[in-house]
This record gives C-alpha cells, sequence and structure tokens, in this order.
C-alpha cells in the first residue's frame, strides 16, 4: 500500500535534512505506527505521503499512485486525520462532514453515522467553532473516515482525548483494521502503538532505527523485570530489578531475605523502554491525558 | 458539482462571518449619504486672482456687463494675508525664470465677483481684484490658484497673462491658447511641467453621480482584494486548506469558490449604490461585465499576496502598500491636474475611468479593451495563486 525508497527532505533544501534516506514498505491491511518523538521526522514523512509536501528525493509509492505525479483522485482512497483538528468554526459538524462528503467521487458513509460513531451525538447541528478541542479533534478523525478509505492517516489520533473517548476511537481503529484498511499511524505515544499496530518504525533526527512488530521487539529486547519495594531504615525504597541478569538475581535475593517487602511485581518492558534502549533517547510527552 | 458544494459552503460561512455584512451595510449607508447629502451640482472653490492691466473705466463696464447680462455678482471684499515668500516662475515658451523673494507680510483686501454659470445660476468661480501685478503673482503662488494680467494695449487690443501652478492639463492650456490672442503668455509658477489628460466625462456626470465611480472602485474591488485576503487567513488559521488539499477536488476550486463569493458580495453592493443614484442610464450588461472581471482581477491579486503569508498579521505590510498604491489614482480623479504618466499604471486608473465611461453610456471601447486586460491580468494571477497554494499547503 505504501513503498518509500530512499526519501529525503530538506525545508530549505540546503542540505539539512529533516528527513534522511529512509525507507520501509506498508502492506495491505497492515496498521504500520511511525514512532518518534518531537522534530524526529514523523510529520515530515507523513506530510510526504499525503502530498502536503512536495517530493525532493526518492520514490514513493502511495495506495498504488506515484506521488511525483499529481493526482488528485488518489484522495478517493485515502483518509487523512489531522493532529491539530481543521474544520470549518462557522459550520456545524453535520455541515461540516457534508460539505467534505461531496467532494469526494466515490460513495461516502452518512455524516450522522460518522458523528454518532465518535460520540457527537446531539451536537451535530452545534457549530463546530463552539466545540471543545476534543470534540474538534474528535469530528477532525470522523471526517477522515468519510470516504471509507482504503489507507488511512492517522496523525495523534488520541491527542487530547479523555480515556473513555480515546478508548473508543481505538475500537474504530482496530475494527477498520479488522476490515482490512490500511493505517499509517503516527504518534509519539507508544502505549497507542503498542496496543494498535502491528508493526512499528522507530524514527530519530529523520532516520530510522528500526522496524519490526512490537511483540517481536519486546523478545529481542524486553527483559523481566521486577519492581521492588521494601523498608529499609524505617523508610519505603524501590527498586527495579532484572530477572535474567546474575547481580539483580543476587539482588532480589538480598532484600527478600533482610527487608520487608512491601510489595513486589513482575513486568515486561514496554515499548517506550525499548525505544529508549533502542535510540538512546526519550520521547516527549505533550499530552496531559493518555 | 464540487465547485457548486464549494461555493455554498463560502456563502454560508461568509453568511455567518461579518465581512460579508460591512459590504453590505457600508454599501447602504454609502447610498445615503450620497443621495441625502451629496447634492447633485457642485459648489464651485476655484479662485482667480486678476490684475487688471487697463483703465478703472472699462473694468468697471465689463464687470456691470457680466452682472447684468447674469454671468456674475458682487461679493464682501475679501482679505488676504501674504507672507514672505522665495519661488520663481518660468515663462512656457522662453524658458525665462523670474526669481521672487518676499520677505515682508502684509494683508490686502481685495474685490470680489462671483462668476456664475449664466444657465443655473451656480457659482462657477471666485474673481478677486488685486491692484499690482506683483500681488497678483504673489497670491497666485501663495494660494495654489491660477493668477491673470488683463492688459490693453493702445490700440484697444486686449491680451491676457497667465500664471498657472505647473500640474494644469493640457486641455486647460489648450483652451487658454484658443480664448487668447495668437501670442498669449503663459506661464507657469512653478517649474515642474507635466503631460496631463484629462476625460471629458467629468464634465457631464453630475456632482452626485461623480462620486459612484469611486465608491464602486473602492467599496468593490479594492474591498475584493482585502476580503479575499482575510477569507483565506481565517482558513489557514483553522487549517482547512490541509483538509481540502487531502481530498480529490482541485486546489482552484477552491481558490475560485473564495471569489465568487467575493463576486457575489460585490455586486449586491455595487448594484445598491448604482441603482438607485444612476437608474437607467448606464448599460447594466457592461457594467456587470467591468465589474465582475475588475473584481475577480483584484481578487486574485489578493490570492497571491496571501499566499506568501501564514497569517494576516504577517501579510500586513505588504498588503497595506498595495492598497495604499491602488487609492493614490483616486487623487487623479479629483484633482485632474495631478495625472503623471505612471498613474495610467496603477490598476485602479483604468478602472476609476471605464466605470465613468460606463455611468456615462461613453466610450464601450475603452471598457471593453481593459476588460480583456483585466482579464487576462487575473487568470495569470489566479494561475500564480493555485501554483503558490499547492507549493505553500504546510504554511
Amino acid at each position: 500500500m505504501i513503498s518509500v525508497k530512499n526519501l529525503s527532505h530538506s525545508y530549505n533544501e540546503d542540505g539539512n535534512f529533516a528527513v534522511k534516506n529512509i525507507s520501509f514498505e506498508v502492506e495491505n491491511g497492515e496498521t504500520f505506527g511511525f514512532l518518534g518523538p518531537s522534530g524526529a521526522g514523523k510529520s515530515t514523512t507523513q506530510g510526504i505521503l499525503t502530498g502536503l509536501l512536495k517530493l525532493q528525493e526518492g520514490e514513493v509509492l502511495v495506495a498504488g499512485y506515484d506521488i511525483k505525479q499529481v493526482q488528485n483522485e488518489r484522495f478517493n482512497k485515502i483518509g487523512v486525520s489531522f493532529e491539530q483538528s481543521n474544520v470549518y468554526g462557522k459550520l456545524t459538524a453535520k455541515e461540516n462532514l457534508e460539505y467534505y462528503a461531496k467532494l469526494f467521487d466515490v460513495p461516502t458513509r452518512d455524516p450522522m453515522e460518522l458523528i454518532h460513531l465518535v460520540g457527537l451525538d446531539g451536537k451535530e447541528n452545534v457549530r463546530a467553532g463552539e466545540f471543545s478541542k476534543g470534540m474538534k479533534h474528535r469530528l477532525t478523525f470522523a471526517r477522515s473516515m468519510l470516504n471509507n478509505p482504503e489507507l488511512w492517516f492517522l496523525d495523534e489520533p488520541t491527542t487530547g482525548l479523555d480515556p473513555t473517548i480515546a478508548a473508543t476511537i481505538k475500537d474504530i481503529i482496530r475494527e477498520k483494521a479488522a476490515q482490512g484498511t490500511t493505517s499509517f499511524l503516527t504518534t509519539h505515544n507508544m502505549f497507542i502503538a503498542d496496543e494498535l499496530c502491528d508493526r512499528v518504525a522507530f524514527i530519530i533526527d529523520g532516520e530510522i532505527k528500526l522496524i519490526d512488530s512490537p511483540k517481536n521487539l519486546k523478545l529481542q529486547y524486553g527483559l523481566k523485570l521486577i519492581d521492588i519495594e521494601y523498608v529499609r531504615d524505617g523508610k519505603v525504597a524501590k527498586e527495579t530489578l532484572k530477572t535474567v541478569d546474575e547481580l539483580d538475581r543476587k539482588r532480589i535475593g538480598e532484600i527478600v531475605n533482610n527487608y520487608e517487602i512491601q510489595t513486589m511485581h513482575s513486568k515486561e518492558a514496554t515499548l517506550e523502554e525499548i525505544f529508549i534502549q533502542v535510540t538512546g533517547r526519550e520521547l516527549v510527552y505533550n499530552e496531559t491525558i493518555k | 458539482m464540487k465547485l457548486l458544494s464549494n461555493y455554498f459552503k463560502e456563502m454560508k460561512i461568509a453568511a455567518r462571518g461579518f465581512y460579508f455584512y460591512i459590504e453590505i451595510v457600508m454599501a447602504v449607508i454609502l447610498l445615503a449619504i450620497l443621495l441625502l447629502a451629496v447634492s447633485e451640482t457642485s459648489t464651485s472653490n476655484r479662485k482667480l486672482f486678476i490684475y487688471n492691466d487697463m483703465p478703472q473705466k472699462i473694468v468697471e463696464y465689463q464687470q456691470d456687463k457680466s452682472i447684468k447680462d447674469g454671468d456674475a455678482r458682487l461679493a464682501d471684499a475679501t482679505e488676504f494675508k501674504l507672507k514672505p515668500a522665495k519661488f520663481e516662475i518660468t515663462h512656457q515658451e522662453t524658458g525665462e525664470t523670474t526669481a521672487y523673494d518676499f520677505t515682508d507680510e502684509k494683508i490686502i483686501e481685495l474685490e470680489t465677483m462671483e462668476m456664475l454659470d449664466s444657465s443655473t445660476g451656480e457659482l462657477e468661480e471666485t474673481v478677486y481684484y488685486v491692484e499690482t501685478e506683483e500681488d497678483m503673482i504673489r497670491l497666485a503662488y501663495g494660494e495654489s490658484e491660477m493668477g491673470a494680467t488683463v492688459a490693453m494695449d493702445a490700440h484697444g487690443k486686449v491680451s491676457n497673462k497667465y500664471y498657472l501652478q505647473g500640474y494644469e492639463t493640457d486641455r486647460l492650456k489648450s483652451l487658454l491658447y484658443i480664448l487668447d490672442s495668437e501670442s498669449p503668455n503663459v506661464i507657469n509658477a512653478k517649474k515642474d511641467r507635466q503631460v496631463v489628460r484629462t476625460l471629458g466625462v467629468m464634465e457631464t456626470l453630475n456632482n452626485r453621480e461623480n462620486w459612484v465611480p469611486v465608491f464602486l472602485v473602492y467599496l468593490g474591488s479594492l474591498m475584493g482584494y482585502f476580503i479575499v485576503m482575510a477569507y483565506i487567513f481565517y482558513d489557514k488559521a483553522e487549517g482547512v486548506i490541509r483538509a481540502f488539499a487531502v481530498s480529490p477536488s482541485a486546489m482552484w476550486k477552491y481558490l475560485i469558490s473564495k471569489i465568487f463569493v467575493i463576486l457575489t458580495t460585490v455586486v449586491v453592493s455595487s448594484s445598491i449604490i448604482t441603482i438607485p443614484v444612476l437608474g437607467g442610464q448606464p448599460n447594466y450588461l457592461l457594467f456587470y461585465i467591468f465589474l465582475i472581471i475588475t473584481t475577480f482581477a483584484l481578487a486574485s491579486l489578493g490570492l497571491l499576496v496571501a499566499s506568501f503569508f501564514d497569517s494576516i498579521s504577517k501579510a500586513f505590510g505588504v498588503m497595506y502598500a498595495i492598497m495604499i498604491s491602488l487609492m493614490i489614482p483616486a487623487f487623479s480623479y479629483y484633482i485632474p491636474g495631478f495625472d503623471p504618466l505612471w498613474l495610467r499604471f496603477v490598476p485602479t486608473y483604468p478602472l476609476l475611468q471605464g466605470f465613468k465611461e460606463i455611468l456615462l453610456n461613453g466610450d464601450a471601447g475603452y471598457v471593453l479593451t481593459y476588460s480583456l486586460v483585466f482579464l487576462a491580468g487575473g487568470l495569470v494571477l489566479f494561475v500564480l495563486a493555485d501554483i503558490r497554494f499547492k507549493k505553500t499547503l504546510t504554511v
């Protein structure tokens, strides 16, 4: 569905590349996560794939179209949900969807059905300018589904949403994946990527460091860990220790034998911990609600 | 279908915003001013300073005759303050320059006559009779008005010597040549001499009608230029251009739908002003063709300018400079003497002249020629704007 070969992009065309010689492929029906911190090159890559940025170097095929050629009809197959909500504030939710629906040459979904799907029932006749940030984001998300896209670009789809709504959005993405929709999910939220993606790519400083499935990454990089809380000198101390490391195992025994244990939990390494392990960089979260 | 859908969406947004109503309300206010506060006939404020170099009896005879014929009436004497001044005057034909340097300051009282239109009785010009030629030259310079020396030789032949400001039209100068002897004296009170063209139509539009072309240009085309930018920057702020860019619809349809909204507004506001004032006088087919094409051209200019900036605050300097430039031809419209050659290349200049021609049912060839020029220019600007918008979608 997506084929990217040796893609590079420089905003000022001065040799300072925001994306440097990256290559990857996304299969039909796959949910592909493009993960990295702010400024890593995620949005630049998505901008090129969606045609918002001009292709400078490399070859890119999206939904069967070479994006060097200007073909607006390709957007009949593509849906884009932007990170920054972008709907007409002076139009109601329903009017927004009705207007965009008329821009497509393919059958589109009923705006009211989409409004219901994203939990905006009762708000269909309210102007989007009166919506909260989260409501606008949901409307932007709903708009991206109007044409039943074969390829769906999702940029931070749960940003700014409360946990209930975020769960609904994730369910919709899973359902679309089950129906065969290919999704290109751009995020810095590793939890969402872990939950939704078949494969993920780690991008740092414009370069892809690794591409694999979350499961394989955990098998390859993940270590079983144990979190222990115990009482030492009258105070509660906490340590995280690896079960496969000899020294750590000895330390676990030492703590159990010598101190009063408060809590002890085993856990798997998260995708975020693997990201840090692979790239040496931490992700910065802008969200307050994840 | 997509174009129509875009147009209806834009109209809906415009109707829910305030720019649309500002334009319509302004048109109503301007119409009210024209109908209630502007008379159909103008009040002249032209002044002429005359030094009569002839026997007083002959002067009095001529004045009495004018009053008797209804061409003039006596007014109260007028006081003028003569201030220190230093200037040169150049004889137009010989090129000879005379320097004047007045250091004193004095107040003089001048006999005043008001010259009237013999058919309507309306005031055309106020004439002040000055006792010395030097004071007349000084007043013509100080008041920036025309002066003249009317002399009679030993054979009773009258000759006039005119003191002009330098910016008067060739037409006026030619008229003075024709009115006077074969060897007139036309002298510029300032050194700059300019080639001037004036249109005769000004003489046939009444005072109220004469305001309409200016309102049409500035409320219509110029506001179109401004409002289309405001709409674009509003969309940029909301990010909806990016959303449109990932739809199967072409960018030009988005841009042209903005212009269609402007055209709708301008056609409504221009009709509000024109129809009540001009009635059935103009050729409305030509009027709407010219109005639509010129508005399209200036709105396309607005689109192109907007494509270079991501917010109205960043665009403000360029936007304002262009608006001021486009307003300059209005000075030429009201001051026919100010009509330099370069001004004709400012788009609003032919716009003003074109509307005057239409309102008078005048030179349709001029209007159609400029319609084609504006159409071609507008299309070029629109295509450039389309290219720019495709390239700067992330801005």
